[in-house]
């Protein structure tokens, strides 16, 4: 099958083009040996041809500042690679055609044959631009089609060009004419490495260093070259990239007639939102809203999640025979299914606003705005979008953090952002707040609770930044840091692409963590309700026996019975054996058991509890509280849930890795499982301090 | 007279005339910031982190270290 390559600048809405092209049809995978995304399509030709279309990432030049722009050299520059193209498409913006073609015109120069479709016509044409694709075509020997990913304009023409480009001859003349230094060292390189065509050689030259095809021998050879030619790569590179520009400069000023320049909307739009007082506090306030949303919204289709989840259990336990394979399909797969599936639509919804926000244009406004500030800790800009959005869900935080370039950053941004408390943690607070602190007023207005809340809050962000700022300077990084970064024009989101990216987020992570969690919960199910069998029927035989005496009734004696047999479990050995070590925090065994299974998702704890506890109904945090007031010691009589244990438990809570999801997807997002044991050991640690300092200090 | 854009405020500009660090030379030359270029600095960041600049019309961030090697001359405009 012939392979298409989509390639072109960021911001040149290849984006747009790639969903018109390929539609629902498209496949996420990596890049081979590295974390950049590569997304493909099939698409369908008209003359019946079926070709494969892989999106290249967003690139300036093959001279690469990036990752993802490395990664189109390494392609290019290697027929050999499983993603080499047939051809390429290069998507360039119509408004801004004189900065966009540089890659272009080295692209060509590598032999590869090329069509260029200028993009945004509906823009260009709003705003008086004209081009002559004639003129364009003749001086890049490449057919010029003028399309819109917006409004599907042209595409028809777009894939009837790749067709014609695929049966025709290929003619190509370079437009860059490389100097006598470059000459003599390219001719070697060809020799020695058996390369014909003339610009690849130039382009191994210069990168043979860091070109993953290149045996050792070949990089020696290389490296060799070079320095008896006295091959001075930063300086001939600025030479080529002025000279390519002085060719095709011209060239663009006959072709595009252009309006005068005035100020524009976005230039309006921008004098507020990124002035210099009041940005930050927009800012805060989109997010707050952004926020507010996520939580609001998702709260509906959650609820009918786990009710629907709960029901088809319930519908199961009826229907099926009793036996544990009931109980595995619903306690342990079914209740795992639920635990992913109800995480959908805050993902969907949180996705939903920052990819508007993104394609609006606003999102590169913030990285300005906060870049600042947030290099002080080893972040970057960007990380401000993950650091809010983990306030909602720490899941699609991490996920955005893909737009962050420079790889320290980024995994720094990963580590820190499960700090940010989370929706999940707010069931634990508000059982928990209500030992600690009195619902009392304080100035007349703020409810003390209130106050507390916040102040969980707050510390989580202090603990995010704080471990970043140590991460920065533990962590080495040999890629520069650096910030240089277009701002693209506000624009009206491309509801097609927002559709699709959220469909793409939510659907991978179903797919990816959800196996995780779904393997997880089956073993947590199989510890909480297995364990040793004798063990197990003589703490059912006291219960009922218990029950007998006190004259429960049916579901009273059920709910005496888990409580019983949760001890006798495998759980409940595990929580009894790391009692010794949770003891030094004012935790039993009980708290151990739920800080075990809340391991899953730290929802679970009241679940836990309540099954502890024996309480029938899982949502009644008033009733869990009552029972947690009334528990002591059976030994000493002290109660057990003193202010110091709560207080304890609330910063454990606080600053605790416990959620499978967040660790499948560092995961996958890191690429191995150094990075999920790095931050799960760092944030236990934290946790464990915490909640002693906390615990001493109160008791 | 040659002023590094850090030299300038907000509203002002020129042209383009060299930029004194070849690394960051050739990372912006990539993105079409070349000399000759007109240059405008739009805003100064919040926190004072980095510049807004038009280039050619082009809006573009960069940190002051990047901004403090892009060397401008009066604008003859």
């Amino acid at each position: 099958m012939h392979k298409i390559a989509l390639a072109g600048n960021p911001n040149s809405g290849k984006s747009s083009i790639f969903n018109q092209l390929t539609g629902l049809r498209q496949k996420v995978a990596n890049f081979p040996g590295v974390t950049v995304e590569k997304k493909s399509g099939k698409l369908h030709l008209p003359d019946g041809e079926e070709v494969m279309l892989v999106d290249f990432p967003g690139a300036y030049s093959l001279y690469p500042n990036s990752e993802d722009e490395r990664v189109v050299l390494n392609v290019l520059t290697n027929p050999d690679d499983e993603n080499f193209p047939d051809a390429v498409v290069y998507v360039a913006d119509l408004t801004g055609l004189d900065k966009h073609l540089l890659l272009l015109t080295q692209i060509k120069d590598l032999g590869l044959p090329c069509i260029l479709a200028l993009n945004m016509a509906d823009t260009a044409e709003q705003e008086g631009i004209i081009a002559d694709n004639d003129r364009l075509s003749v001086f890049l020997q490449m057919p010029v089609v003028t399309v819109s990913g917006r409004t599907g304009a042209n595409i028809g023409a777009l894939k009837q060009a790749i067709s014609t480009i695929l049966q025709s001859e290929k003619i190509n003349t370079p437009l860059y004419q490389p100097g006598p230094v470059e000459q003599n060292t390219l001719r070697k390189v060809q020799q020695s490495l058996g390369i014909e065509q003339p610009y690849r050689a130039l382009l191994i030259a210069h990168h043979a260093e860091k070109l993953p095809f290149l045996l050792k021998e070949e990089k020696a050879k290389v490296a060799k070259i070079c320095e008896t030619e006295g091959f001075q790569g930063l300086r001939l590179q600025i030479a080529e990239t002025m000279r390519r520009y002085q060719i095709f400069t011209p060239v663009l000023q006959a072709a595009i007639q252009k309006k005068a320049e005035k100020t524009t909307f976005s230039d309006r739009l921008d004098s507020v939102l990124t002035h210099r007082i009041f940005a930050p506090a927009i800012f805060f306030g989109v997010m707050f809203l952004v926020f507010q949303a996520v939580f609001a919204w998702a709260a509906y289709p959650m609820d009918w999640i786990e009710s629907g989840f709960g029901f088809a259990a319930e519908l199961l336990k009826n229907k099926l025979p009793a036996g544990w394979l009931t109980n595995l399909l619903t306690e342990g797969v079914l209740s795992g299914l639920g635990g992913i599936v109800v995480f959908v639509p805050q993902i969907a919804i949180l996705f939903l606003l920052v990819t508007i926000l993104e394609e609006v244009g606003y999102m590169s406004r913030a990285v300005f705005i906060f870049d600042k500030m947030m290099q002080q800790f080893g972040l970057n800009g960007r990380s401000v979008v993950a650091l809010v959005s983990g306030g909602a869900c720490a899941i699609p935080a991490i996920m955005s953090t893909r737009t962050i370039g420079n790889w320290k950053e980024r995994l720094i941004t990963i580590l820190v952002t499960p700090l940010i408390s989370c929706s999940a943690r707010i069931p634990v607070y508000t059982v928990l707040i209500g030992f600690v602190v009195p619902s009392d007023r304080v100035l007349g207005i703020f409810n003390l609770q209130g106050l507390a809340f916040m102040g969980l809050y707050l510390l989580g962000i202090v603990a995010a930044l704080g471990s970043a700022w140590v991460f920065k300077k533990i962590l080495k990084s040999s890629e520069p840091s650096w910030l240089m970064m277009q701002l693209p024009p506000y624009r009206w989101p491309v509801w097609r692409n927002v559709g699709i990216t959220i469909w793409e987020k939510t659907s991978s992570f179903v797919l990816g963590a959800g196996k995780v969690i779904l393997i997880a919960s089956v073993i947590l199910w199989g510890l909480a309700s297995y364990g040793p069998s004798a063990k197990m029927e003589a703490a059912e035989a006291e219960a009922m026996l218990i029950a007998q005496q006190k004259n429960l009734d049916e579901t009273a004696t059920g709910n005496l019975v888990a409580a019983h047999k949760i001890e006798a479990s495998y759980a409940g050995h595990l929580g009894k054996f790391i009692e010794p070590a949770i003891r030094p925090l004012g935790f039993d065994w009980k708290i151990g058991i739920a800080l075990i299974t809340s391991f899953a998702a730290r929802e679970v704890f009241v679940a836990t509890m309540a099954t502890i506890y024996s309480i029938g109904s899982t949502d009644d945090e008033a009733t869990i509280h009552d029972r947690l007031a009334e528990a002591r010691n059976p030994d000493t009589g002290a109660k057990v849930y003193t202010s110091a244990t709560a207080a304890s438990l609330l910063v454990f809570y606080v600053f605790a890795l416990q959620c499978m999801s967040t660790l499948a997807v560092v995961r996958r997002e890191t690429g191995g499982w150094k990075w999920p044991v790095v931050q799960f050991s760092f944030m236990g640690i934290l946790a464990y301090l915490g909640s002693w300092i906390a615990f001493l200090l109160l008791s | 007279m040659a002023n590094s854009v850090t030299q300038l405020k907000a509203g002002h500009g020129g042209r383009i005339s060299h930029f004194t660090d070849e690394r960051i030379a050739g990372k912006l030359m990539t993105m079409g910031v070349l000399p000759g270029s007109r240059l405008r600095v739009v805003r100064i960041s919040p926190f004072n982190g980095g510049y807004y600049l038009k280039v050619d019309g082009m809006s573009i961030v960069v940190r002051n270290d990047e901004a403090s090697n892009i060397m401008t001359t009066l604008d003859a405009e």
